[in-house]
């Protein structure tokens, strides 16, 4: 599915670009970099990865063969910072990476975007199951019980400031407060986790199906912060 | 125990995760590479509940039919019991969710076979110590709340003492509850003291809280990863020879403990 996709014109997810390589190009850009050639199994092209920014080249990369690097890469910004959610926009640039085949392909993808790729393939094969926040936030168990007790208003007000597209995380949100309860209209609640530029028929959107536990942990932080029996802040 | 392949199946490795410190899930993750490079699964995962991939969004990540859950845990209790089980769906040993089936094994910690990883450890950190001029202190988190956490270390400490190891005195030390790890030394009879982590990772617990609790350093310092310098053994402290390693989940043989939990959940309920 992945292999077709990118075949058909999928080029991009979040801040990477997708690049399917032709085997002969391939072995003639490796002589071209020095860099020794390895297997290309004839029936798979074979892929390459870089920073969207970085897609032009015109600086020297690092080359990764295989997707052993991709955690790395996705763990730390350039700099230095921990990128404890993935689809934060500070991918650090610099490097290139080098996959044989589609396996290794969604294997890299889903260190840089975990799951991200399988939410995609759900949600256009119409099995994804959406899970609203009121939902997330009942089942909440120890000290996070208190969770429940947030307004709506509450959580409402949450949204901007924890899920914006600028920062920290570029993800679609597909969920609600509740079934009937529509997220307020923000920068965080209409991102539709493509990169402006790209074309959505282009570009693996970035979908949040579920409100994180880092944004349950906000909702805790706020628990605690409200005045007693009020349900605010 | 070795495995039979199960080229139609997945293997998911359940951890905990951190949005804080970035070593957290490395153990999962390299435990997870080991078992992949072996060709045993058709697909190996890890989700967590603090990092992402969560526990919920692995549904996605995953093809085949039948999955292997494995809590890469070192003991029963919360998150094993309750946060894991609610989270994935699960409802039993064995549960069919959306046409996939759901096999979920025991945490790692558990696994008889974690004896020989703490004295394999313990022997790493401290290969020319005496064992009978020597304590051994497996030490974890403890908490009031469930009593499963901390009879993990408890059960290894009976196991190890009953072996024969060696050691003059083998000792379970807990965080936050009593025999405390920062008495140490009041425990230990001998001059020499090795202390294993009874942890997954090197994250804030095992390079960060107990360090200060021993008295290697005066403060909690930055993530293991952050270093520049690891712990150097022995430390001269307290008028004895303290040796620290680090977490045992961070061996790479916690591999083959996985795979263990997948070979004894096959024996207890598929045949």
């Amino acid at each position: 599915m992945l292999r077709l996709a990118v075949a058909n014109g999928i080029h991009r997810i979040g801040e990477i670009e997708i690049e399917s390589i032709d085997c002969n190009d391939r072995l003639k850009q490796d002589d071209d970099r020095g860099i020794a050639p390895f297997q290309v199994n004839a029936a798979n092209n074979s892929f390459k990865l870089c920073h969207a920014d970085d897609a032009a080249g015109g600086h020297d990369l690092a080359i990764h063969q295989g997707p052993a690097a991709a955690r790395e890469l996705a763990s730390y910004a350039e700099d230095g910072s921990y990128r404890f959610l993935k689809a934060q926009r500070n991918l650090r640039r610099g490097w290139v990476m080098l996959l044989e085949s589609a396996e290794d392909l969604r294997l890299a993808l889903d260190q840089f975007y975990p799951a991200c790729v399988g939410l995609w393939l759900a949600q256009r094969g119409g099995s994804l199951e959406v899970e609203h926040l009121r939902s997330k936030l009942q089942r909440q168990s120890g000290m996070y019980q208190r969770v429940r007790a947030l307004s709506d208003d509450a959580l409402q007000a949450l949204v901007p400031p924890t899920c914006s597209p600028a920062v920290p995380c570029a993800r679609r949100i597909l969920w609600q407060i509740d079934a009937h309860t529509p997220l307020l209209p923000s920068a965080a609640s209409s991102d539709d986790g493509i990169p402006a530029e790209v074309a959505a028929t282009e570009a693996i959107p970035l979908l949040c199906r579920e409100a994180c536990n880092h944004f349950v942990a906000e909702c805790l932080a706020a628990a605690k912060a409200q005045k007693p029996g009020t349900g605010c802040a | 125990m070795p495995i039979a392949p199960k080229p139609n199946s997945a293997l998911l490795i359940v951890g905990h995760g951190s949005t804080q410190n970035p070593d957290s899930s490395t153990p999962y993750f390299e435990h997870a590479d080991e078992i992949r490079s072996r060709g045993l699964f058709a697909e190996v995962h890890c989700c967590f509940w603090k990092e992402e991939p969560s526990l919920r969004e692995a549904f996605y990540l995953i093809d085949s039919d039948e999955v292997y859950v494995v809590p890469d845990f070192i003991s029963e209790g919360y998150f094993t019991q309750d946060v894991i089980p609610r989270e994935l769906q699960l409802s039993g040993p064995t549960t069919v969710i959306r046409g996939k089936t759901f096999h979920y094994c025991l945490p790692v910690g558990v696994h008889p076979s974690m004896t020989d990883l703490i004295l394999r450890r313990a022997k790493q950190v401290a290969p020319h110590a005496d064992p009978a001029a020597t304590t051994l202190i497996i030490t974890g988190h403890g908490t009031g709340f469930n009593q499963n956490s901390t009879k993990a270390i408890r059960d290894q400490v009976a196991l190890i003492a009953a072996s024969n190891a060696g050691y003059a005195a083998v000792l379970d030390a807990f965080m936050e509850e009593q025999p405390f790890i920062a008495d140490w030394d009041k425990l230990s009879p001998t001059p020499n003291v090795v202390v294993v982590p009874f942890f997954i990772s090197d994250g804030l617990h095992s390079f960060q809280d107990i360090p200060v609790l021993l008295g290697i350093e005066a403060e909690i310092g930055p993530a293991a990863s952050q270093r520049e310098v690891f712990r150097h053994n022995p430390h001269p402290l307290r008028g004895k020879s303290l040796f620290y390693s680090s977490a045992i989940g961070t061996e790479r043989l916690i591999a083959d403990v996985i795979l263990d939990q997948v070979h004894d959940f096959d024996i207890t309920y598929k045949h």
